[in-house]
């Protein structure tokens, strides 16, 4: 690498990425692996997403072809996986559990959140804000290279003789601290995306507080900007506490603590024919310690701390997309967004609501009945700023000019979505109506609404919106309706039969259902569930193709191919690091489309105002609109 | 491999609110409206944002020579959308309050006619009734004395274990069947030796996870007798889905006859000490044994 030292000085600034027969002054290395550049990083994060995507998406199809033909081959595959997971090529019981508690973690912690948060955080912090990077941009490598490993722990589970976690995504002990090596590898890789978030959140702060361009104020940052702000704080204050969980369900694994673990467990212990064989070998572990046996701990502790910040969790998924969609809209609605301050107040009410909610998961465990009253309240509360979004959202594309790109289709199918997930949750936030749909497909449905049908059509809206500028080359538009429609349909044809089956009392988490006479009548709606989302699965290979056709035969993507006004357009079509060519100033809020005395139907926050201030502009304009 | 599509398509064409099991206990009918009444709202709202957002999607899309709207908004608009819903959603809140409280809180829990202690249980996946025998009292809990032949832990000096009465499984695939009056306020006591469970019981609209460490109390009222599912709702290792019981809805004659049933074939165990009487006491079931 001497040569790239030499070559050191070449004038390629911004404009020659992708040259690669040139010598940089960076290695290969460091400028696409090792890289510290926001949007290198933030290709990163949605590339490896995306992989755990498909990953999840498989864990998710094996559990639906159980559904709805238990006990029968997997078609294709089921032959060729290992004993230990299937047996006449059906996934067994056990491998059962492992696949639910896995589809669960992959899809939370490795895909929407990388890439509400991760992706992007970083792609779209410095760049709409105006600056050439993170403020800590080594610290912004590190948070994305904790994310590979953390992955590749959580899935190694799966080749230990024990298997993978089986515990739910939620880890609830006792089973979880007593169910083995698979339990640790989960609490071990949480702990590592625990950090990676953290990590960058602490920078998106430390960007958006300092280095916005000159002239932006708070409010003139665009929502997108705003969500992640807010993502941010809501990372920092929960995700420590996760972190804190964790270390003490490890400590009870390992060091014969038991936060968690009640000492009547010990007792049993005793008599190891009450208990199955991870026990066994915990209660003699800790036999062996008996100055530990005193110590009863409490399983809904763990509870506690872990929805202390798996609801805001909920928010860290969806704020981002809240925050993608108002931008998506506003400019393919060629409109102002409506409400501006408003929307950034409910956002703020439900990042501060978010955290005083998280009882509402644990209204039937065992928590006293009094807190459920209290969570009750809060919960239900927490709908009204829901609600505002979902009406200034409509009061964005009301008189309109709307233009149905991909992106858009996208956006509009979250607000389509969001207010299913939304209203479902109004059931379970009742906790005398949670009593009954609690722990049922009820749940799974409102579930897969928010996070698939909200924060996933927001983050699909977010890459046909931003991915011009990441690549410099235009996604395919048809290919891109076409993904959202396969997607649209089948997503609600895979997750509305499931608040029926909730209805029903159909219980999660279930291996086979039809032991229940009460379930039987449910495995033809069961089957058509599984047909739908198996097509919505491979419905997703249509993005895939297309991103990697696009980057091959796609248009070269123009400066500003959407005429949106905020300043990420202002930056060349394929910036390179550093970001910006010209100095940026800003002069106006971003969502100044269709002024009426401007011919172009957008106005650029960096766009300088022309001969008379700017009110004197519009005051003019509406004067002449009379006349 | 089949496939019922009018089964597979009812989600599409029935109401919501029929896929409901049967209710069968007294708050049931509560929880149930007030589902309804939510439901009966989301509906409303529903068709009320969906109209509106397709309406606008179709009403402003984009047209050559249109010119959206410069608007901001308004905040008297915002004030009044703000308000509406917190009305309504702090109205459901409150008015869920009641039946909340009534099923679920300790100090609504009415004076039980029947008490019974329910285990989850983990190896083998189901649950274990203890009832509390003839002379009506339950023996000590002691938790050194837990073991596979002792799920509870009776204690073996407190007189009032000598009669208890313990419900398993029969063996094999066979759930465990446990038997209770109708029309009577049952009180169960509920915890675990293990791991989470969840008591379930769809008919009753009955939900309290079972909790190792913790007796959690849970209370129902059954209007109609029958042969009712338990099912566990917590995932609590590979064989959760494998945890159904059933739950025999007798009227009091019927529950009588089987309680007497089960002290009869309990007692040989129990007081082995009084042998002639125990070997007389087996004999519902076999006529071998009547005959010595």
């Amino acid at each position: 690498m001497q040569t790239a030292i030499a070559h050191a000085h070449d004038a390629h600034g911004n404009a020659a990425h992708g040259d690669h027969a040139h010598h940089h002054d960076v290695s290969f290395i460091r400028k696409y692996v090792f890289s510290t550049d926001h949007k290198v990083i933030a290709k990163q994060f949605m590339l490896a997403s995306l992989l755990f995507l498909f990953v999840g998406g498989f864990f998710a199809l094996l559990i639906r072809w159980q559904l709805a033909y238990p006990g029968e081959a997997i078609p294709l595959i089921g032959n060729i996986l290992p004993d230990t997971w299937v047996s006449d090529g059906a996934v067994t019981a056990n491998f059962y559990t492992q696949l639910l508690s896995l589809h669960g973690t992959v899809m939370i912690f490795y895909v929407i959140i990388p890439l509400a948060v991760g992706m992007f955080g970083n792609f779209c912090i410095p760049l709409m804000i105006g600056t050439d990077d993170m403020a800590l941009p080594k610290l912004n490598m590190f948070s994305f290279w904790l994310v590979p490993p953390a992955g590749l722990i959580l899935l190694s589970g799966f080749f230990f003789d024990s298997g993978a976690a089986a515990a739910g995504w939620t880890g609830y002990p006792p089973l979880g601290p007593s169910s083995g090596a698979g339990q640790t590898t989960w609490l071990i890789s949480l702990f590592m995306i625990g950090f990676s978030s953290i990590m960058g959140a602490t920078n998106y702060l430390a960007t958006i507080v300092n280095k916005r361009a000159k002239g932006l104020q708070f409010f003139q940052m665009p929502l997108t900007v705003w969500a992640l702000m807010i993502t941010a704080i809501l990372i920092i204050l929960g995700t420590p506490v996760l972190a804190a969980a964790i270390s003490m369900q490890l400590t009870d694994q390992y060091l014969h603590t038991s936060f968690f673990m009640p000492d009547n467990l010990l007792v049993g212990a005793r008599d190891n024919s009450v208990l199955t064989g991870a026990f066994i070998q915990k209660g003699n572990e800790l036999l062996e310690h008996k100055q530990l046996l005193g110590g009863g701990g409490q399983p809904i502790l763990w509870q506690h701390l872990f929805w202390f910040y798996s609801h805001p969790a909920v928010y860290i998924m969806i704020l981002p997309g809240m925050g993608i969609v108002s931008d998506v809209l506003a400019t393919f609605a060629r409109k102002p967004l409506y409400g501006y301050k408003a929307m950034i107040f409910a956002i703020m009410a439900i990042a501060f609501l978010g955290f005083v909610v998280w009882g509402h998961h644990m209204f039937q465990s065992g928590m006293n009945p009094l807190l459920g009253t209290t969570f009750m309240l809060s919960t239900i509360v927490i709908a009204v700023p829901s609600a505002i979004k979902i009406f200034n959202w409509l009061g964005t594309i009301w008189r309109g000019d709307i233009r149905f790109t991909a992106a858009n289709l996208n956006a509009l199918a979250f607000i389509a979505t969001f207010i299913i997930g939304g209203l479902s949750g109004v059931f379970m936030a009742s906790a005398p109506v949670d009593i009954y749909i609690h722990d049922t497909y009820f749940i799974v449905a409102h579930i897969h609404y928010v996070l698939f049908g909200g924060a996933l059509f927001a983050i699909f809206a977010g890459i046909y919106y931003w991915f011009p500028k990441m690549y410099g080359k235009m996604l395919n538009e048809s290919l891109g309706r076409k993904h959202f429609y396969w997607s649209f349909v089948f997503f609600n044809l895979t997750f509305y039969p499931m608040h029926i089956l909730g209805v029903g009392g159909h219980m999660r988490r279930i291996y086979n259902p039809y032991i229940y006479e009460f379930l039987q009548q449910f495995q033809p709606m069961n089957q058509f569930i599984t047909f739908a989302a198996i097509i919505l699965g491979f419905s997703q290979l249509i993005l895939i193709f297309n991103i990697f056709w696009s980057l091959k035969y796609g248009k070269a993507a123009p400066r500003n191919p959407w005429q949106a006004n905020t300043l990420e357009w202002a930056a060349p079509a394929h910036p390179g690091h550093g970001n910006f060519d010209t100095d940026i100033q800003v002069y106006r809020g971003p969502y100044e489309f269709s002024v009426p005395s401007r011919t172009a139907d957008f106005y650029p926050q960096w766009e300088e105002p022309q001969g008379q201030p700017e009110e004197v502009v519009a005051k003019d304009s509406h004067l002449r609109q009379h006349a | 491999m089949s496939f019922d599509v009018s089964k597979a398509m009812e989600w599409a064409y029935k109401d919501m609110l029929t896929f409901f099991p049967e209710n069968v206990s007294t708050f049931g009918s509560e929880l149930d409206q007030l589902f309804a009444m939510i439901y009966y709202a989301s509906v409303a709202i529903f068709f009320i944002t969906y109209g509106i957002l397709i309406a606008f999607i179709i009403m402003y899309r984009h047209q050559e020579g249109r010119r959206a709207y410069h608007y901001h908004g308004n905040n008297l608009v915002e004030f009044t959308w703000t308000l509406l819903p917190t009305f309504l959603f702090a109205g459901i809140g409150l008015w869920s309050d009641d039946a909340w409280t009534k099923s679920k809180s300790a100090y609504r829990v009415p004076n039980p006619d029947v008490t019974i202690d329910v285990l989850g249980y983990q190896s083998g996946f189901g649950w274990q009734f203890r009832y509390p025998g003839p002379d009506g009292v339950f023996g000590k809990k002691e938790r050194n004395q837990i073991s596979s032949a002792n799920p509870f832990g009776i204690d073996s000096n407190d007189v009032h274990g000598k009669d208890d009465l313990v419900i398993i499984s029969p063996g094999g695939a066979r759930p465990v069947e446990a038997h209770l009056p109708i029309n009577k306020n049952v009180l169960v006591n509920l915890s675990s030796n293990d791991v989470l469970h969840s008591f379930f019981l769809p008919n009753f609209r009955v939900k309290q996870d079972a909790v190792p460490g913790q007796w959690i109390k849970v209370w129902f009222n059954g209007t109609k007798a029958g042969r009712y599912e338990i099912a566990c709702a917590e995932l609590c290792g590979s064989g959760h889905y494998n945890m159904r019981g059933l739950l025999i809805m007798d009227s009091q004659q019927d529950y009588d006859a089987w309680l007497d049933q089960q002290y009869k074939l309990k007692k040989p165990e129990t007081a082995p000490a009084a042998d002639s009487t125990a070997a007389l006491a087996v004999a519902p079931d076999s006529t071998t044994t009547k005959k010595n």
